[in-house]
């Protein structure tokens, strides 16, 4: 049976992210994606990764989110759609899904994930970067796409506002 | 024999009084949060008269007007509720109370003695500074939402000076979890047995005094508030309720503040004698308020540029100091 904490809170987060996209004020936007990310921190939590938690709430929440917000607020709220210009913008986002899908190819094969478990209960910082750094590279690198898109949103935002 | 259901009376009664409740409803918990803030706002107003040489709260009761905030408290919490016509109405009103939430949240992670503790986090420390990054997204929120000139003048300083002053207090901490070798709040207090980290940790502990009065939006760091340039800043357009709510939330964060440099600096509740320890936490917790109480008496306040200059170099630098000299001494005298 699924634990019913582990539901709500998953529940939660997808709304919260899903929220973050589709709300129209973007200050509400950017609050949704702030719930989400207390979720997920949540979800560390209940895996009994609270060290981990800890940093998911100050780095996204107490730096991402806070930037976002900043940037939205500076430029004040858009009301209906944004110009924007399509041909750039279909282009860019073209290489950016076939950037992911090359990505999400090199993960799917089965040597990406490696089954033998390095880092069990008795294990030292050497060992612990070693797995982090070697076997789980790859990951590593493209969980740090979410600090570039939040780098690339508030750069958008910030532009916007000279059209 | 068929096992009854507990009756509901009973499971409530039950409940009511297992020691877990009745540490967070009563001590450490909500209610002495509630008077202890109440107490601490008498306090700061009577600590920053008699220095001023004015006299202070005085006609609420005999005894230096102990109860004027008690009297404050009433007066607000059945004010009327006016709210901005052009506000936000969600995060006008959110805002300040998740805020107060979150600010009586820190007490629970304090021992203030070995018993009278509500939560006994492993990594006590990261959660109490985690839960602190939270408050500069709150505030720019209530700046923001209540649609006004003041209110979001006052958001991004708070936002400005938070940001800034949060890497240098994780930073300075990070030298009390070098030398204690833990993140456990209960395990730094008993490494401090043989001796208290304040004279080892010296510069941590002024760079940690220092950052946590900016985080508290405190005089000298008081740019987010300001009354006479901003009026009260981000709090400008509160009415009763929310504005006891925001005031409230800044004194319990000075509580907190202090119980923690009690706790990572101060040696917690240790202490000498038959005293219990509960004594000792709070007694070097009190002298911790009255200390950044009375720096609102001495100093002016800073301007903007000074701030984020002082933050992003002085302290962020002395910070990385800090943590190298802890690491010279932790090599050269590992019996520390």
């Amino acid at each position: 049976m699924t634990d019913p904490a582990f539901v709500v809170i998953a529940a939660a987060t997808v709304i919260g992210a899903i929220m973050a996209v589709e709300a129209r004020d973007l200050v509400y936007g950017a609050a949704s994606l702030g719930i989400s990310f207390l979720g997920v921190a949540a979800l560390f939590i209940l895996l009994d990764a609270t060290y981990v938690a800890v940093f998911q709430i100050a780095v996204y929440i107490g730096a991402v989110v806070v930037l976002i917000l900043f940037t939205v607020m500076l430029v004040g709220p858009v009301k209906g759609e944004a110009p924007m210009e399509l041909k750039r913008t279909s282009l860019f986002a073209a290489v950016l899904v076939s950037m992911f899908l090359g990505i999400g190819g090199s993960l799917a094969n089965a040597n990406a994930f490696p089954g033998a478990d390095m880092c069990g209960a008795s294990c030292d910082l050497q060992k612990l970067s070693q797995t982090l750094l070697v076997n789980y590279g790859t990951q590593l690198e493209v969980l740090s796409f979410v600090l570039v898109a939040a780098v690339i949103g508030a750069l958008t935002l910030a532009k916007a506002e000279k059209d | 024999m068929v096992d009854l259901p507990p009756d509901p009376i009973s499971m409530t009664i039950a409940i009511m009084t297992s020691p877990l409740f009745l540490k967070i409803a009563i001590f450490p918990g909500l209610t002495s949060i509630g008077i202890i803030a109440a107490v601490l706002t008498w306090l700061d107003r009577k600590i920053t008269a008699r220095v001023q040489l004015r006299i202070g709260p005085q006609y609420v009761s005999p005894l230096g007007g102990i109860l004027q905030s008690f009297a404050d408290l009433i007066k607000l919490a059945f004010k009327e509720l006016i709210i901005p016509e052009k506000a936000d109405r969600f995060f006008f009103v959110l805002a300040p109370v998740f805020g107060l939430v979150l600010g009586a949240g820190l007490i629970g992670l304090i021992p203030f003695s070995p018993e009278s503790l509500i939560s006994n986090v492993e990594v006590g420390l990261p959660v109490f500074l985690a839960f602190v990054t939270l408050s500069p997204t709150l505030v720019l929120l209530a700046g923001w939402s209540a649609n006004s000139k003041y209110p979001f003048i006052g958001g991004l300083r708070s936002l400005f000076q938070q940001t800034g002053y949060e890497i240098p207090l994780w930073l300075s901490s990070l030298g009390v979890v070098m030398m204690a070798g833990t993140f456990n709040l209960t395990k730094i207090i008993q490494a401090q047995s043989t001796g208290w980290f304040i004279i080892p940790q010296l510069l941590g502990a002024i760079i940690f005094l220092v950052t946590s009065v900016a985080e508290q939006e405190r005089i000298p760091f008081d740019l987010p508030e300001a009354e006479p340039e901003i009026i009260m800043g981000w709090q400008a357009e509160y009415p009763g309720f929310l504005f006891l709510a925001a005031q409230g939330a800044g004194f319990v964060k000075l509580y907190a503040f202090s119980a923690l440099f009690t706790t990572i600096y101060l040696g917690g509740y240790l202490g000498p004698g038959p005293l219990p320890p509960l004594f000792w936490s709070l007694f070097k917790t009190t002298i911790m308020v009255v200390l950044v109480i009375l720096l609102r008496g001495a100093f002016g306040r800073v301007r903007l540029d000074q701030l984020l200059r002082y933050g992003w170099t002085l302290l962020l630098g002395l910070a990385i100091v800090n943590i190298g000299i802890t690491y010279f001494l932790i090599v050269g005298f590992p019996t520390i």
